[in-house]
């Protein structure tokens, strides 16, 4: 069997299948959070514009699967140059520049809304780490403990700038998508496991460390580590019910929300529970409060499935770029879901960072149909043969 | 560029895929804590959940004087109050309001138009659809969404249309009956959510209490409670000290809402706006009940919880002897009106009295009177205690105290230094002597008969000038500065420290002309307040050491158990005396000019010996009598030359007790006139004092031979009968 198909009809319809169920419980999500939502807001068709938003994502996708990624892999660097160029620029504050809640993080586009250029930085971030894993492995083929220290060093030195323009912004949830990037990559990067072990190990011990410090010296652990008023955070994630900050009170207002929702949920559109930010970052309260256990469970399943699908892409795909590019994308991906889900039950800490694919929210959706792009586009030019000969 | 893979990648996939797997376990997992393991916990969190806190308003804490007499009460009030919740709509208030007029009776006299316009709309809503015509009202939609206003907006304005649209006849429909509705109505509408808004608390009927008190269960919302209305018992004795509260109309004032509101006050509370009230507010107001009520979802109560019981304001005990403060308004009263009565004093119209005791700072009396007259060209005589601390006046002789204190710490007297009262002639003024010329005479004499050459020379001493008849007199500049320093130090130019808000420290004169450093030693430049010449004097009587005033004796909780009033509770915190400064002089500087004050009012030949010689409690002190300019309301007779009275003093010389200081600025005009008022009210105030003193003496006798607990309080009302 040849590659005689054309990439449209070497499309994953499973992929897109489960996309197409994540439109439309994105639109019921948002459709039933539009009540709670402040009076300003309530004038929007917030469901209406987000299914807009998936109609141009499916341009989108389209528009990313028409290039061959290879030529993503040659122009990897001036994408992540384009990409340092915008973050750079909102840290210089250029006009046009928008600062919400504190944080300069947006692009005004007028009428198109607010664009978040460290949405985009993500997907080249990504592109760009796949080159340097697959360069550094040709360059070795067969690699010493010394190569993999190198990679990781290139590696953690790409990575770097961005991650210090975001948490400059202040981007905490972005930040840390740009680790889990990393981490995912580094993981697929064929590095020695011990290096992996290491990093986890130093890892756990700094944080022991810190919460050591915390405990036993604590106006050290003020004075120059953490101030005060960076730990309400936490305060607010550890014991909701003591500190009653914001975050603590949007914590106890989503658990209630899920909570109450029980096993079978109150139905659609009976809420009761107020939640803030229903519409993006606590979309997925409103979904466990209406359905449930089992309705939350078939959101999270449906994530799952949608990463098995891009695990299936990086297995098939006999290039190690387009491998790699799926591995990022499934870092990506599943440590958002995680995060936003996690924190919504008490799991993790109150970040701003939304639902893929459910929250509401044009400049996201429009980076994750980018990555789904990306994927698809390695599906369809990936040849496929009856007896594949590199499975050993 | 498309290469064979590793074949450690595959594995490395898997493992993320592991990765991922263990990651979404978790959130399933703990998803199935929250929803199932504790579901019914939060579930029931919720449905319980929306509850609402109710405050109650406790009376405010009252004023009592120094024996324990209340001044400021309470009177209770039945009252019948509203809370609305945040959810309450116009329709459900105008059901409470018709079920409400059917019990009680309503003035209507508040209501505006718009009140009429609104009722009109909620009453009749075909008739108000049809002001604005179907037709009409689709182009108005349209035209207003072509705007981009919001159906908020676009409501919004066709309800002011329709408000425009409603003419006199159609508010004609309004039947009387219906006014009392409305009446109550908007009195529903005006509370803030969650706090309790009284719908009426004046003449609120034993019956209407009642009736409403039965049929609570189909008002929600409604209650009946007390409400307290503050009373002065002694009327307008001391009233501009006092204070007063704002209404609940007025609520927290504007300027300090904030203050108020993070405080836990309501809007609508009652806080003290002015004086002691505003002063001790703190104090003062109480403790809100606080009871939360737990309700369903669909509103019902299913738990009423008291978060706290509330408890009625602290009290305040005054230094204040409220019939001493009653006996001298009245004596200043009768002496206003007495003097009044003879021509050339048509600028007298206030007198001051301050009195209190030297060792402690505590002010047994303050007291002045404002004589004016209302519209209708009658008589009226206003309290202007405040004015005591808030006004002041050339003061005249009664500072040479001061003057020859200054004189001796500077040097340039010693005790029994001689000088001659004789005329002063100094180029470019008018000659400058005493009201006789007195010759040679010590610094006893020159108090006694108050010589103003004496302390003309004791300045120019102090000002290193060389007086040379007919001869200009150059003094250094510096004298200035020195002489107020040492009268500040008997609190003459700054501020007494009392407890009030508002005082002020006088005026001093900003010219240094030489002749204005003579003006200063005699009291005849520098302003200050009646206050401020009571603690000089008091600073004197006390050898010295300068007292803060103090109104306020101490702070009581408030007495729960007790119904009467006439039992206090504890006292949480009394004022200590306190010390401001001790005076630079001498000891033996200070005798000197007690003795000089002794002589004044023990002596035949003393200024005010005539009045006080041979009394028993045996005064010192010192008359004044300032060449002032008027300054006062009546602008045309502004600068008119007249002639403040002062007296100060205290009693025993030897042992004091009590010190005073008498103000009555623009007395008359001339000597023709002249009338001794300052030495009258003194004489009379120091009488009042020590009658009363005496009688409490021998009340204490007979109460200790018979029992019966409080006597005083009743000889007190029968004083009053």
């Amino acid at each position: 069997m040849g590659n005689d198909k054309t990439p449209q009809q070497k499309l994953d319809y499973n992929l897109l299948f489960i996309l197409f169920l994540m439109a439309i419980i994105s639109a019921i999500a948002i459709d039933s959070a539009e009540p709670s939502l402040p009076l300003k807001l309530q004038e929007v068709n917030f469901a209406q514009k987000q299914l807009m938003w998936y109609g141009v994502g499916a341009f989108v996708i389209a528009a990313t699967m028409i290039i061959d990624y290879d030529r993503f892999f040659q122009i990897a660097w001036y994408l992540y140059g384009f990409g340092m160029l915008l973050l750079i620029g909102l840290e210089l504050k250029v006009p046009g520049t928008q600062t919400i809640k504190g944080a300069t993080s947006w692009y005004s586009l007028g009428p198109l809304g607010n664009f978040q250029p460290s949405e985009l930085m993500k997907i080249f971030m990504i592109i760009v780490l796949s080159r340097i894993i697959v360069n550094h492995r040709e360059k070795n083929p067969n690699p010493t403990i010394q190569d993999d220290f190198k990679l990781l060093g290139k590696m953690v030195l790409a990575t770097f700038p961005p991650l210090l323009l975001l948490m400059k912004q202040p981007d905490l949830g972005m930040s840390m998508v740009f680790t889990a990037i990393l981490g995912s990559l580094l993981l697929v990067s064929g590095i020695r496991w011990r290096i992996i072990f290491g990093i986890i190990f130093s890892g756990i011990f700094v944080t022991a460390t810190l919460v050591f410090i915390f405990f036993k010296f604590p106006d050290f652990f003020h004075k120059y580590i953490l101030k005060e008023y960076q730990l309400d955070r936490f305060y607010g994630w550890l014991a909701p019910y003591e500190y009653s900050n914001e975050q603590g009170f949007q914590l106890i207002r989503s658990l209630l929300a899920i909570g109450s929702g029980e096993l079978y949920g109150k139905g659609y559109q009976n809420l009761e529970v107020y939640l803030p930010e229903a519409h993006t970052d606590f979309i997925f309260g409103i979904i466990a409060e209406q359905f449930g256990f089992i309705g939350a469970s078939i959101v999270i399943s449906l994530f799952f499935l949608l990463v098995y699908r891009m695990i299936h892409t990086a297995l098939e795909s006999h290039d190690l770029f387009g491998s790699y590019l799926c591995a990022g994308v499934i870092g990506m991906i599943t440590f958002q879901v995680f995060q936003n889900i996690g924190m919504t039950i008490g799991l993790l800490p109150i970040t701003g960072l939304p639902l893929p694919f459910i929250s509401y929210g044009g400049s996201s959706l429009a980076t994750y149909m980018i990555a789904i792009g990306l994927v698809l586009n390695v599906r369809s030019r990936t040849k496929k043969f009856m007896f594949s000969s590199d499975r050993q | 560029m498309k290469k064979k893979k590793k074949p450690q990648v595959p594995f490395r996939l898997n493992m993320l895929f592991f990765v991922v797997f263990l990651l979404f376990s978790a959130l399933i997992l703990r998803l199935g804590v929250v929803q199932i393991v504790y579901g019914e916990h939060y579930r029931k969190e919720v449905e319980r959940t929306e509850n609402v806190t109710v405050s109650t308003p406790v009376p405010r804490g009252k004023i009592y004087d120094r024996y324990h007499r209340v001044i400021v009460d309470n009177t209770p009030l039945n009252a019948i109050t509203y809370t609305r919740s945040q959810t309450t709509k116009p329709e459900e208030t105008l059901e409470i309001a018709q079920k409400l007029a059917q019990y009680i009776e309503k003035p209507t006299d508040k209501i505006t138009e718009r009140d009429m316009k609104d009722y009109w709309i909620l009453t009749r809503p075909e008739k108000a659809k049809a002001k604005i015509p179907k037709a009409e009202r689709e182009k108005l939609q349209k035209k207003w969404k072509k705007e981009e206003l919001t159906n908020k907006e676009i409501d919004k304005k066709l309800y002011e249309l329709t408000l425009e649209r409603i003419t006199e006849d159609d508010l004609k429909e309004i039947k009387n009956d219906e006014l009392e509705v409305l009446a109550i109505k908007r009195e529903l509408d005006s509370g803030y959510a969650l706090t309790p808004q009284i719908v009426k608390n004046k003449e609120v009927t034993n019956d209407e209490y009642a009736v409403v008190s039965e049929h609570l269960e189909e008002l929600p919302g409604v209650s009946t409670t007390t409400d307290w209305e503050r009373h002065y018992v002694y009327g307008n004795t001391f009233r501009s000290v006092l204070g007063s509260i704002t209404s609940s109309e007025e609520g927290l004032p504007r300027e300090r809402l904030e203050y108020f509101l993070a405080r836990d006050y309501s809007r609508n509370d009652r806080v003290g706006k002015s004086y002691l009230e505003a002063q001790y507010e703190d104090v003062l107001h109480g403790q809100k009940a606080k009871v939360k009520n737990i309700t369903d979802k669909s509103g019902n109560v299913i738990e009423t919880k008291e978060i706290y019981k509330g408890q009625r304001g602290k009290d305040v005990v005054l230094t204040i002897d409220i019939e001493l403060q009653q006996k001298v308004e009245k004596i200043i009263e009768e002496e206003l009106m007495i003097a009044k009565r003879g021509g050339g004093r048509e600028l007298l119209d206030r007198a001051f009295v301050v009195m209190m005791n030297p060792k402690t700072g505590e002010i047994l009396s303050m007291a002045g009177k404002l004589y004016t007259r209302d519209e209708h060209g009658k008589v009226k005589l206003k309290d202007y205690a405040l004015g005591t601390m808030t006004s002041a006046y050339a003061m005249g002789s009664a500072v040479k105290g001061a003057t020859v204190l200054t004189g001796m710490q500077t040097g340039v007297i010693q005790p029994g230094t001689v000088l001659r009262d004789e005329p002063l002639y100094i180029k470019g003024t008018p000659v400058k002597k005493s009201y006789e010329t007195m010759g040679a005479i010590n610094e006893l004499t020159a108090l006694q008969r108050s010589s103003n050459v004496y302390m003309f020379k004791i300045a120019m001493a102090i000002g290193n000038a060389k007086y040379r008849p007919h001869h200009s007199l150059p003094i250094d500049p510096e004298a200035f500065t020195i002489m107020r320093r040492y009268f500040s130090q008997f609190g003459l130019g700054v501020k007494t420290g009392i407890d009030l808000p508002n005082e002020i420290i006088g005026f001093p004169g900003n010219s240094k002309l030489p002749g204005h450093l003579l003006d200063l030693a005699i009291g005849q430049f520098d302003m200050y307040t009646p206050l401020q010449l009571a603690q000089y004097v008091s600073t004197i009587a006390n050898d010295g050491y300068r007292m803060k005033p103090q109104i306020v004796k101490e702070i009581r909780e408030p007495n729960n158990d007790d119904h009467d009033g006439t039992q206090l509770g504890p006292v949480i915190r009394g004022f200590e005396p306190v010390v401001l400064n001790r005076v630079d002089m001498k000891m033996e500087y200070i005798e000197r000019v007690q003795e000089g004050f002794r002589r004044v009012m023990q002596t035949p030949r003393g200024t005010a010996g005539a009045f006080f010689a041979g009394k028993p409690y045996r005064p010192a002190g010192k008359t004044g009598t300032a060449e002032a300019f008027y300054d006062g309301p009546i602008k045309s007779k502004f600068m008119t030359p007249t002639r403040n009275l002062t007296l100060v003093g205290y009693a025993p010389y030897d042992d004091p007790e009590i010190a005073f200081s008498v103000v009555v600025p623009w007395a008359y005009q001339s000597e023709r006139n002249s009338y001794p008022i300052n030495k009258k009210i003194g004489e009379k105030i120091l009488d009042a004092y020590f009658e009363l003193k005496q009688k409490r003496i021998s009340e204490a006798q007979t109460e200790s031979s018979s029992v019966p607990s409080d006597s005083d309080m009743s000889m007190t009302e029968e004083d009053e009968q």
